[in-house]
């Protein structure tokens, strides 16, 4: 987490800079389906962050050595734009992607039914558009939604949500300001209907308590959030059948 | 990944081409539908989304404070790439930039730079010291076709759109970057064995070589590509020139209209 | 949380999505048991048949299952077999010994080249997805005129109807050819208007094939048909 000190993060009416509550989201939009060529993909928009995931496949895992005999393997790609951020990202190998799209794999190869598809590989691509703090949650929310769009058998949707400590106070859903002058980030990627987690990371400094505050506005983030999902695959196919 | 092509494609393009009819029932110089919007992300200084037929493409403009090269002490610079990454397609794949990937960068990059519509002197902040770098950047979402065009379109209307970010650098007030003219690209693919406007996917898959042309304002030529395997013929040449004029006018349109709004 | 009931009629579903308690019922493909529940795997709509839960996925990739009729191309050829392209995630092998000509040991080339199309069966799929295609059969044969079309595989049967009634009138129509492969591959051979038509009314059938409304939406297509003898 960046410097701490003389950087106000709530107001005198407790309430946060943008006006939200402690445990207050910022404003979700989700749209499925918007990228003819994917098999399937997504569009997120969480506060000022804007990420767009397309899925490929499955398809046969090349090259043969990373092919596995009894499942498929999901292969994430997750990239900032150079245009994402206030200072332009120099495209190209960059260690905090790497580590971002790893854990995002296997977060997703936790909840996809992997075993359907030996010898197979999904290509699961994440590109940020717009970032504002909290870009690998929205990846993962993006991804999830991408991969039910492409018809992927999954135990259940994967719903990334983060919340954080500003000021001693923990909070939900950190924006840039927060994040960067914060104390804690502690996101999650969270399966709504087992109660299930499967992506966590923290920096910062939590205690217990804190900790498991910030595990229960999590939660409650990732039901109203998987509504939003749910509402988007719906809303691209309902009326179809009768 | 190298794409099959189908013989039978191959075939009816070329039997279509015979009575002068496209596979989706265009006309030989017809566009499809172009959604152009600006100013669609909130980190670019500058930015466009290009919706063309099934093609999405986004740009966005960056500035950065350098020092001047040692040979042009007052001025600034200005560069164009474009990412191709695995998300545009199934065909794409992973790794470090593709020549096809380098081509559209560069080939979008001469068009603009050429017709001069960005006076790098006023990039200037200090002579010898301080200019502004300006970076175009073009992220393709989805390559349905006429990936060039549509890149083109998004980077020349990100750039017109884009704001001079003086007050975070700490040298005055942000303004407008002035941009002088609207160099637009339209290019054609040979596509049974005649060329065509705006293939789509299908038609570039069956289809052969392609001709980029880009014209500024008073539809002087500013920058060329022939690229893919294939050959053409003087005359040929002059009757896609002819048509580019036209195209490239209409495009022009698109962007003033953006403006305007 | 987002929880169906059983007893609508169509409901469509989420992964992880609660469908209804077990109680005695099955589950089929797309869903999966779970603690006294049915949960959905797919995106999709439910069914309840025989006893038997399951979700009618509204997006799939095609898996090959043996007998399957396919449209497929030729993606490499090697001495004495092909590699087909079945658009499913893996190549089909078409060997020497299932191709319809006598053919001699390295000379596969000399009947079918990389880009050629054929009708074939599927033979043999093992649970490794390797999959045997055959050209030994009435009708399979390589294809030397017409136009493929790609529809979703999901909306094969649409286009075809209850009875295959929606193929008969289509090809009725349009005075085509036209073959329906399971892999989402569609032939399509006759006159170039009839062609063209052919492409608007399968994207139809596609998209509206399974509603109520198809019926009308398809005789306000045929206006546009192209006349019989046309051509």
């Amino acid at each position: 987490m960046g410097g701490y000190g003389d950087v106000k993060l709530l107001r005198e009416d407790g309430l946060r800079l943008d006006g939200r509550k402690i445990d207050e989201m910022r404003p979700i939009e989700i749209e499925a389906g918007i990228l003819p060529g994917a098999d399937g993909s997504a569009w997120v928009k969480h506060g000022l962050n804007i990420a767009v995931a397309a899925v490929y496949g499955p398809m046969e895992a090349h090259p043969r050595k990373i092919q596995r005999q009894d499942r498929c393997v999901i292969d994430v790609r997750y990239n900032m734009a150079p245009f994402s951020t206030s200072d332009r990202i120099r495209p190209g190998y960059n260690r905090r992607s790497r580590e971002i799209s790893k854990v995002t794999s296997e977060a997703l190869e936790s909840v996809v039914i992997c075993e359907r598809y030996p010898r197979s590989k999904i290509r699961v691509e994440i590109e940020i558009l717009s970032a504002e703090a909290g870009t690998r949650c929205v990846g993962i929310t993006a991804a999830s939604v991408a991969l039910a769009d492409a018809g992927i058998p999954m135990r259940d949707l994967l719903v990334g949500v983060a919340s954080g400590k500003v000021e001693d106070i923990v909070v939900l859903d950190l924006d840039k300001a927060e994040d960067n002058y914060g104390q804690a980030d502690l996101p999650v990627g969270i399966l709504p209907n087992t109660g299930e987690i499967a992506f966590l990371q923290m920096d910062g400094d939590l205690s217990p308590d804190e900790f498991n505050l910030a595990m229960e506005y999590n939660f409650k983030a990732a039901a109203e959030i998987h509504e939003i999902m749910v509402d988007a695959l719906k809303r691209r196919y309902e009326g179809g059948e009768n | 990944m190298v794409a099959l092509v189908p013989t039978l494609l191959r075939q009816e393009l070329a039997r279509l081409a015979e009575s002068g009819a496209r596979l989706d029932g265009r006309g030989q110089w017809e566009a499809r539908d172009i959604v152009l919007e600006t100013d669609c992300l909130y980190n670019g200084e500058g930015s466009a989304k290009v919706v063309w037929g099934d093609t999405i493409i986004y740009a966005g403009v960056k500035f950065e404070m350098r020092t001047p090269w040692p040979d042009r002490p007052n001025q600034g610079s200005l560069m164009c790439s474009a990412e191709l990454r695995p998300i545009a397609g199934r065909k794409y794949e992973p790794g470090p930039p593709s020549p096809e990937s380098i081509e559209l960068g560069r080939v979008v990059d001469r068009g603009i730079r050429e017709s001069g519509c960005i006076d790098m002197e006023k990039l200037c902040i200090v002579p010898g010291e301080k200019v502004w770098g300006v970076m175009i950047d073009i992220h393709v979402l989805s390559d349905q076709g006429n990936m060039f065009d549509a890149c083109a379109l998004a980077a020349i209307a990100a750039l017109r759109t884009a704001i001079v970010p003086a007050e975070r650098f700490d040298v005055g007030e942000d303004y407008t970057l002035k941009v002088k003219s609207t160099p637009i690209m339209a290019s054609f693919t040979r596509v049974g064995g005649r060329y065509v406007f705006d293939p789509s996917a299908e038609e570039e898959l069956g289809g052969d070589e392609r001709i980029h042309i880009t014209l500024g304002d008073e539809g002087h030529l500013h920058s060329l590509q022939k690229g893919l395997k294939g050959v053409f013929t003087p005359e040929e040449f002059a009757e896609i020139f002819d048509v580019a004029q036209s195209r490239c006018v209409d495009l022009r349109k698109l962007v003033a209209n953006q403006e305007g709004n | 949380m987002s929880q169906g009931q059983i007893g609508a009629e169509l409901r469509l579903v989420t992964p992880g999505m609660a469908i209804g308690p077990l109680s005695g019922k099955r589950v089929g493909s797309g869903a999966l048991a779970q603690n006294e529940q049915i949960i959905a795997t797919r995106l999709g709509w439910v069914r309840e048949m025989n006893d038997t839960v399951s979700v009618d996925p509204i997006n799939a990739a095609y898996m090959p299952r043996s007998g399957d009729l396919i449209i497929a191309t030729v993606a490499e050829v090697r001495n004495n077999l092909w590699f087909m392209d079945i658009n499913g995630p893996f190549q089909g092998l078409l060997p020497m010994s299932l191709a319809p000509w006598k053919v001699e040991f390295g000379a596969a080339r000399q009947h079918m080249g990389v880009g050629d199309s054929v009708m074939a069966r599927v033979q043999e799929v093992d649970e490794c997805h390797n999959v045997v295609l055959t050209m030994k059969g009435v009708g399979l044969r390589r294809i030397n005129e017409g136009s493929i079309l790609s529809v979703p595989v999901n909306h094969v049967e649409r286009i075809r109807g209850n009875n295959n009634e929606t193929l008969l009138r289509l090809r009725e129509i349009c005075d085509c050819r036209i073959m329906v492969g399971d892999n989402g591959r569609v032939l399509v051979d006759g006159s170039p208007e009839g062609i063209s038509w052919a492409r608007s009314a399968i994207k139809l059938a596609g998209n509206s094939g399974h509603k109520q409304t198809f019926s009308a939406d398809l005789s306000a297509l045929e206006k546009s048909a192209p006349k019989r003898g046309d051509a």
